[in-house]
């Protein structure tokens, strides 16, 4: 699964360095695309704004197939206050770019499959799929705002994985 | 050389997408696809002569063919079978409302509402309308060089239909597509733009011509084309008239493989139908969208291969590496 997971991220990061390259972040002395995987980053508190954090929850197997089939739910979460030069006042229409930048990434619904453990990647047979987004309502905390997207993200298992 | 393979499950696909062909009707030859030649088109650029209509909902196919044993011995029991009739269907929702939509989801004419003139006579399928213009020499599919005066009588936003002045014939009329039958002689010289599906928008209007929105699908205007301003489309339940139509119906699977329902043949078998499905299922009786449905009839070829009589073709194209 972890190709899978490897295979999603770098899809809607590269993804995003085209439909948005000013979305960017600083991290360990890099400036990357404006996505990260939680779980691959340092623990952070509170979370970074003006970034897609990709969260893994739930995980699934269906062995009843020729290839077992693994379905993870990907959470992805982003939060604004908006920019310093409108005072913050823009802070739901940065949300909303952030909305549009997510359902662009998302599209098409597949992504080739690669081992990203090799230098450089491998290609690897099958492609990662995933559903439609379920979008949450949004949290607002103070001038914060922030919501998550739900993807239900699914993979084949293919031999050595 | 070796390579991987995998074992793939059945395919995963998350909608279909239908491309139609008009039948000649003229010379009976419905638009062939070939899934080995062409099954591997870019789904947002079909190979001519494919429309493309967008994704559909509710594809549902329905075998209606019947067999019959052949009966021997006491007591009596099954030798053989034998294919008594050949039928089967196929019913869907479109997802937009366009000439072509509303034309296929009905079961006979689809009319053009061409502009009234002044102090026309009311009629249910649009009365007298305004004189129609010729285009000029230079025009193309998608440009059509007017004379100034009659550029000035079109507005960016405007609909309008090309094609031939009717003169009295009978029989099939309407290019490219033969948008009626005409059984005895008419006396409306604009009968053939009400019928016709060269149809456009008008993006753009100068002193020279129109730009349209996207390319006629006629082509170029033929010698002694003209072009009306429209309204609108309207269609009746009765009349005689099946339309014919070649369809193509793609289901693209997760891993790159492809399902191919190719139906040489297809008929309305129903009249105008809607559905109507609310935006947000938790308010039922709040807002709807209406969707074109439609419910068609496989009518049967002659496989030049065999010769055996067929309704529908379905080709798969495996995934790249996958276990066949």
């Amino acid at each position: 699964m972890q190709n899978a997971k490897d295979s999603f991220y770098m899809a809607l990061r590269t993804r995003l360095a085209t439909i948005n390259p000013e979305r960017t972040v600083l991290l360990r002395g890099a400036v990357r695309p404006g996505i990260l995987v939680e779980e691959a980053e340092a623990p952070f508190s509170p979370p970074p704004s003006d970034v897609f954090i990709l969260r893994w929850l739930s995980l699934g197997v269906d062995l009843d197939l020729g290839s077992a089939l693994t379905v993870a739910e990907c959470e992805i979460a982003y939060q604004t206050c908006g920019t310093q030069s409108f005072g913050g006042l823009d802070r739901g229409r940065s949300l909303t770019g952030m909305d549009e930048e997510l359902v662009a990434m998302l599209q098409p619904f597949n992504t080739p499959k690669l081992n990203y453990t090799a230098t450089p990647p491998a290609a690897m047979l099958t492609r990662v799929f995933w559903g439609e987004p379920g979008f949450v309502p949004v949290i607002t905390q103070r001038d914060r705002l922030s919501r998550s997207v739900k993807v239900m993200v699914y993979s084949y298992q293919e031999q050595g994985e | 050389m070796a390579a991987n393979w995998f074992s793939a499950p059945a395919p995963v696909a998350r909608r279909v997408r239908v491309y139609f062909a008009a039948v000649n009707r003229a010379t009976q030859t419905p638009v062939l696809f070939d899934p080995a030649e062409q099954g591997a088109f870019n789904l947002d650029a079909p190979p001519a002569p494919w429309i493309d209509l967008g994704w559909i909902q509710g594809f549902a196919r329905k075998p209606g063919s019947k067999t019959s044993p052949v009966l021997t011995g006491i007591p009596a029991c099954t030798l053989e079978q034998v294919r008594e009739t050949l039928e089967a269907q196929v019913s869907f929702e479109f997802l937009s409302w366009t000439k072509l939509t509303m034309a296929l989801a009905t079961g006979s004419q689809h009319m053009n509402l061409l502009a009234a003139a002044s102090g026309a006579t009311a009629s249910a399928d649009g009365g007298q309308a305004t004189a129609a213009v010729t285009p000029q020499s230079g025009s193309t599919a998608g440009f059509l060089a007017l004379a100034a005066t009659d550029a000035a009588t079109f507005a960016p936003g405007s609909i309008i239909a090309l094609d031939l002045d009717y003169t009295g014939q009978t029989g099939f009329v309407g290019a490219p597509v033969a948008g009626a039958y005409v059984r005895q002689a008419l006396a409306d010289v604009d009968y053939i733009r009400r019928v016709t599906f060269n149809v456009g928008l008008v993006s753009q209007v100068s002193s020279t011509g129109l730009t349209l929105a996207g390319p006629l699908p006629g082509g170029a205007p033929a010698a002694g084309a003209k072009l009306q301003a429209l309204t609108g489309f309207v269609d009746r339940e009765g009349g005689s008239f099946y339309q014919e139509w070649s369809a193509l119906f793609v289901m693209q699977g997760s891993q790159g493989e492809r399902i191919f329902f190719y139906y040489p043949r297809l008929q309305a078998m129903t009249g105008a139908e809607e559905e109507a499905v609310p935006l947000d299922d938790n308010h039922e009786g709040g807002q709807m969208r209406v969707l074109l449905k439609g419910q068609f009839l496989a009518l049967p070829i002659s496989d030049p291969l065999d010769g055996e009589h067929v309704l529908c073709y379905r080709s798969f194209l495996p995934a790249s590496m996958a276990l066949v």
